[in-house]
């Protein structure tokens, strides 16, 4: 039986930069742009990376936390926060009871995740997860997101560990920061659906500001 | 810029909530009698004062109950439903609408 590829839900937005796509956990996304040398002062100045293509896995209710810790995740204590659920693995806690577990370039919690099963599993349940998601980086990043929403996301108003929910170029949003092989990064998750919106939001912007897209080659290099 | 205090997600925009109308108590619908079930439904009591409001935090999908006065304007208090307000906040305003410029 073929494997079925999926398409990352920007690739409309992306067609006109003619990326350079591959297959990453099932779903084809860009892995290149412009080439590695201008890649790399993208991701210097303000660089934006589609991965959506991150393998994800959502549960909620008041069981959650704990059938999460039954299959080996850490997982946050305190309500809108993340932590790394196992390596390579983010959990991210929505609220107080719901949870956003994501796998990472090299993570791969999700698979052993995807045994849930509901008829065995009292107070704990599935959601469906398709978020478009991206990374935004470099020195820029924080002037894009100043423009974008009305947060203050500096590090001395945004802790290291926190999930923000809000509104990111008008539409809904969850953010938080993290280190990337030792770069400071913002990720963003927003629904599918406006997945190439915001993809030419913010790729619009960081243009402006000297920077552009990354592929997923580049990014993680 | 008005803002909101939203119990789980802290002090945002106004732009990132909806309003979900007056809280009121629902009569049993098994024992009430048609005229109270009917004045449930229809019926408003538009009196400018405190009053209990849904609202509605999009970016988190988080309902709550906010008690505002719908004559000046100034939420008192916001809490989740079935979760009593924190007495500290309701006598002090705890997310105060600035006017924009």
């Amino acid at each position: 039986m073929t494997a079925l590829i999926k398409t990352t839900p920007v690739a409309y937005a992306q067609h006109e930069q003619k990326p350079a796509m591959g297959v990453h956990n099932g779903m084809e996304v860009a892995l290149s742009f412009e080439g590695a040398a201008v890649e790399k002062t993208h991701k210097q100045v303000l660089g934006v990376t589609d991965v959506s293509c991150f393998a994800k896995f959502g549960i909620k209710g008041p069981k959650a936390a704990d059938w999460l810790a039954k299959q080996g995740l850490k997982t946050p204590d305190e309500i809108n926060s993340w932590v790394e659920g196992a390596p390579g693995t983010l959990v991210l806690r929505l609220g107080g009871s719901e949870f956003l577990v994501e796998d990472q370039i090299k993570g791969n919690a999700c698979n052993g995740l995807s045994t849930f099963n509901q008829d065995k599993t009292a107070g704990a349940y599935q959601v469906a997860r398709a978020d478009a998601a991206f990374i935004l980086g470099g020195s820029q990043a924080l002037n894009l997101l100043s423009e974008l929403c009305v947060m203050d996301l500096r590090d001395s108003a945004l802790a290291s560990n926190a999930v923000v929910m809000t509104q990111v170029a008008g539409i809904s949003a969850t953010l938080l920061r993290e280190s990337l092989a030792g770069e400071q990064v913002y990720r963003i998750w927003c629904d599918v659906s406006y997945g190439p919106y915001m993809w030419e939001m913010l790729l619009e912007i960081a243009q402006e500001l000297g920077g552009g897209a990354v592929g997923l080659t580049a990014r993680f290099q | 810029m008005k803002l909101l205090n939203c119990p789980m997600n802290g002090t945002r925009p106004l732009s990132e909530f909806l309003f979900g109308g007056e809280f009121r108590e629902m009569p049993n619908p098994d024992t009430s009698s048609d005229l109270e079930w009917a004045s449930y439904v229809h019926y408003r009591d538009n009196a400018p004062g405190v009053k209990k409001e849904w609202w509605y935090h999009s970016p988190s999908g988080t309902w709550f109950i906010a008690e505002r006065n719908t004559l000046s304007d100034e939420v008192l208090a916001t809490y989740l439903y079935g979760k009593a307000p924190d007495a500290t906040k309701t006598t002090k305003p705890r997310a105060k609408k600035e006017q924009s410029e």
